[in-house]
């Protein structure tokens, strides 16, 4: 689901001067086929094993009322069968190779994420190649997965107290922009989804030109391109899929949701309207997080966890969107706690922050947990596949990784609270209460 | 997201195997320090990160005195409150500035530690352990407020069916013995809780020389001794002798043992199947790992293909074991709508009674070897999991060449073997089994199973 997405990315910040110590630029080999499939690679010897990443430029920001979720839902269907592989053939195949693999569904894009023994890569690349436009969509296989995403937005969601007050207050503070409804889609839309529409769907996104292949590992690349050549050269291109034109309007008061439902603990969320990864204000804003919420030094932490003892936890922050979404502050309030006081002092904290700004100690320490987690996400073939695919849809390029340092120096702490300024406003915020049954609020 | 990592699974298969070459996992460097702590080191300068892990043997929950359920969790918790020379706030503020993360936990055997941090920052990070674990205060209002939380998560964590049946489970399979005591404590235990109770559990459990410790990455040898010296080398080793860490064998569930768990809200039904598994040293776990690959470990398991590949009933079905020096659990979970819940245990029981009288076919055990030996390389790919797997082959005997014996028998593996696995590890008669859901429509539906005893998620304790 796509906050596990967005902990990942955001981490990527910063690091130009050190990337550059074990993980180059110029190692990277970058190629696109006739058909429009782009094609990023780095050869890794270290272990014999490789990261097959598939990246399409598809997400619940692309969907529309009646097809909300059908991006995730597509996400289940490449497992369940083309005309040359039957359904479930992918799973077994790969798995009798050595493989494993998983795949997400965001907002802006989707994954698809192997990881197999380096004698798997031919089987592999044929078996990706394939699902890319010959999928079946057998109907009796169709209304079994429609089962499986229904049962996980029971769990992911409607057995989830957070999530629920989370897509409650996404889907009232963003009006019109697709970031509207949650990956997941709503319940109705999933039992509703026409199969006609679903397959429409997937020949227009699930082409060549709206591709991204990361590998990652033990390979010879010129062997690899042959390989590849071979087996995605004949897909061909589709029409490019429209643009999402839809801008959200900006927002004119504050907002609020109260949700009263069984629950031993409350539940509360609060939300402004961000920036887009693109916007240098984005820099600026995943700076200040960092001693805004994150870890148990940060301000917010410090009050409402120690302090005051109204929470148990606090965490949140922006998340790198194609378009402007939100920042999020979640806490999870102590049973019996006063929300009201609690969104009083966030308000009180932020304020601070948009006259003051930032110490140079917090300034410092952001850039820390920005190098620190940056790191940490390039340790494995997959962290390294991981963040050149994103980066490649979000910024653009593959090699804004490598260039990214300089977004964040660019922001100098005196800019700060001018930035923040323009955000936490009133006017910009939506507050979100979960209130138990028979609760004060 | 498509899958759901199993805890269980990755407990076992992380103890998996690897390829090519003959070593699967460095060798470390073996450096005792004076105090008695032991370290292995590994140097990898890929990444300027390195990344320690600490086992503190008998320091688990096992060791709680009865009724003190968390109190060994609680100890560990305490440890970043605040030390002699540290206030809590002036140790978060440090580990957040340096962007490292520093932590202790405990299972049920021993207690653990790890931090991860940019190499330049080692010896600020050391010195911040060593202090924790050699002098933490426990401020008498430090202690409150970390109890009120905890009682507070436990609110929360009913919340959360699938949270709430693991603690059920854990009471229910393990009753008294003292691997049933729950990690997060209990209402009962909290309020019997003092700080008392917790600095006894830590000087009489927290020894240097029941410690073990791993570090792995950029940092050269000179230095990390002369580090380690000046850090973790001070903690003082005690003059009492340490105490013993012997558990009694793990209790066998004899018959069926059936527990519902009403939660009106709940709009799914939770199960929880376990019976008696392996010890980590036994020699059973190559076939076992082999076996449950094709059971329920995998996605292409017997009881996934089943129950969501080809039913839709759950996002996800698993099975896995969990070994101790002791002794071990077999455990298979999933959930469903709450109508569904009888035909989900259905389909789980026969697949049980499959595999024990057909066993798997060639083809299927030559896939989970492949899968098994395809995916153990990543299982050690970074700094920390290079570091937990040297102190699980230390504590629990195995040797350092585990790894590589392991996969040259996991190749070697007979399917005979491993349909004997299937008939001594899968449940028939005796396990036990936890449902949480909504019990005015699910009740029915299992009254088939055999009696349950119904429990109350509103009500204290599990």
């Amino acid at each position: 689901m796509p906050k596990k997405i967005v902990i990942f990315i955001l981490s990527l910040c910063w690091m130009t001067v050190m990337v550059q110590a074990a993980f180059k630029k110029e190692d990277i080999k970058v190629f696109q086929l006739d058909n429009g499939l782009k094609i990023i690679l780095y050869e890794d010897h270290k272990m014999p094993n490789i990261s097959y990443y598939t990246f399409f430029k598809v997400g619940s920001r692309c969907e529309r009322p009646g097809l909300t979720g059908v991006s995730h839902f597509i996400e289940h269907m490449m497992f369940n069968g083309t005309s040359q592989f039957g359904p479930g053939e992918f799973d077994r195949l790969m798995e009798f190779s050595g493989g494993a693999n998983n795949a997400y569904t965001g907002d802006d894009f989707t994954a698809y994420t192997d990881w197999f023994p380096a004698k798997a890569l031919e089987k592999m690349v044929e078996l990706e190649a394939d699902r890319m436009q010959g999928l079946l969509f057998d109907p009796q296989v169709l209304e079994s997965e429609r089962g499986v995403v229904a049962s996980e937005r029971r769990l992911s969601v409607e057995n989830n107290n957070e999530a629920i007050l989370y897509e409650n207050v996404r889907a009232t503070a963003i009006m019109a922009h697709p970031y509207h409804w949650d990956v997941i889609g709503w319940m109705s839309d999933i039992l509703g989804w026409r199969p006609a529409e679903i397959k429409q769907y997937y020949k227009t996104y699930y082409a060549p030109n709206n591709a991204i292949l990361v590998v990652v590992g033990d390979f010879e690349t010129s062997k690899l391109l042959e390989l590849l050549k071979k087996h995605y050269g004949p897909i061909p291109a589709q029409s490019p899929p429209p643009p999402v034109v839809t801008v959200e309007p900006p927002q004119l008061g504050r907002k609020e949701v109260v949700i009263r439902k069984e629950a031993q603990t409350p539940s509360f969320l609060v939300v402004y309207h961000g920036p887009a990864c693109s916007n240098s204000d984005y820099f600026a804003l995943s700076i200040l997080e960092k001693p805004l919420l994150q870890g148990e030094s940060s301000r917010l932490y410090r009050r409402l966890v120690r302090e005051e003892q109204l929470a148990i936890s606090v965490y949140g922050g922006l998340e790198d969107k194609i378009d402007p979404y939100l920042f999020m502050i979640e806490v999870k309030p102590r049973p019996g706690a006063d929300l009201g006081r609690i969104e009083k002092i966030i308000d009180e904290e932020l304020s601070k922050i948009v006259k003051e700004g930032l110490t140079e100690t917090e300034y410092e320490k952001a850039l820390n947990i920005i190098r620190s987690g940056f790191y940490s996400g390039l340790q494995t073939n997959s962290g390294k596949a991981n963040m050149l695919g994103a980066m490649e849809i979000l910024y653009g390029s593959y090699d804004r990784l490598f260039t990214l340092v300089d977004s964040y120096l660019a922001i100098k702490r005196q800019d700060i609270p001018a930035i923040a300024g323009k955000y936490f406003n009133e006017l910009n915020k939506t507050a979100g209460y979960l209130i138990p049954e028979g609760g004060q609020k | 997201m498509r899958r759901i990592l199993t805890i269980m699974t990755t407990l076992l298969l992380a103890g998996s195997v690897a390829v090519v070459s003959a070593e699967r996992l460095p060798r470390p460097e073996k450096i005792t320090l004076d105090n008695g702590l032991i370290v292995y080191y590994y140097q990898n300068s890929e990444l300027p990160l390195v990344s320690f892990r600490l086992l503190i043997k008998g320091a688990g929950s096992a060791f709680e005195p009865e009724g003190l359920d968390g109190l060994a969790n609680f100890t560990a918790d305490m440890l970043l409150n605040g030390t002699r020379t540290m206030t809590a706030e002036e140790i978060s503020e440090a580990l957040d500035f340096m962007g490292a993360r520093l932590s202790f936990t405990s299972t049920e055997e021993y207690a653990t530690g790890g931090g991860d941090c940019l190499s330049q920052f080692l010896p600020r990070l050391l010195k911040i352990a060593a202090d924790c674990l050699s002098s933490p205060a426990f401020k008498e209002d430090e202690y409150k407020k970390e109890l009120s939380r905890k009682i507070d998560s436990l609110k929360a964590v009913k919340d959360n069916p699938g949270q709430a049946l693991r603690q059920y489970f854990k009471k229910a399979y393990f009753g008294q013995h003292p691997f049933g005591h729950i990690p997060l404590g209990t209402d009962s235990s909290l309020g019997k809780m003092t700080v008392a109770e917790l600095k006894r559990f830590h000087s009489v459990r927290y020894r240097p020389d029941t410690a073990v410790m791993a570090i792995v990455g950029d940092i050269k040898r000179a230095e990390l001794i002369k580090i380690l010296k000046e850090t973790v080398g001070q903690w003082p080793k005690p003059k009492t002798p340490a105490s013993v860490t012997n558990l009694p064998p793990l209790p066998s569930p004899a018959g069926p043992k059936l527990v519902l768990v009403d939660k009106p809200d709940a709009t799914q039904a939770y199960f929880a199947l376990g019976s008696p598994g392996f010890a980590q040293n036994d020699r059973m776990a190559v076939v076992a790992s082999i076996m449950n690959t094709l059971w329920g470990g995998r996605f292409t398991s017997w009881l996934n293909t089943e129950l969501r590949i080809k039913r839709g009933l759950t996002y996800g079905a698993s099975s896995g074991f969990q070994s101790w020096q002791t002794g071990g659990l077999f455990m298979a979970s999933s959930y469903t709508k709450n109508e569904k819940i009888g035909e989900m245990l259905d389909i789980t029981f026969d697949l049980l009674k499959k595999a024990r009288s057909q066993g798997f076919s060639p083809q299927e055990i030559e896939s989970a070897k492949n899968y098994i030996v395809g995916q153990f390389p990543q299982s050690l790919e970074t700094n920390s999991s290079k570091a937990s797997a040297y102190l699980r082959l230390i504590y629990y005997g195995l040797g350092f060449d585990y790894y590589d014996r392991y996969l040259g028998e996991i190749e070697a593996a007979r399917p005979e073997a491993i349909k004997q696995a299937a008939i001594k590890l899968l449940p028939e008669k005796n396990y036990t089994l936890v449902v949480v859901g909504k019990a005015s429509e699910i009740k029915t539906i299992l009254d088939k199973f055999g009696r349950w005893e119904e429990k109350k998620i509103t009500d204290p304790d599990f």
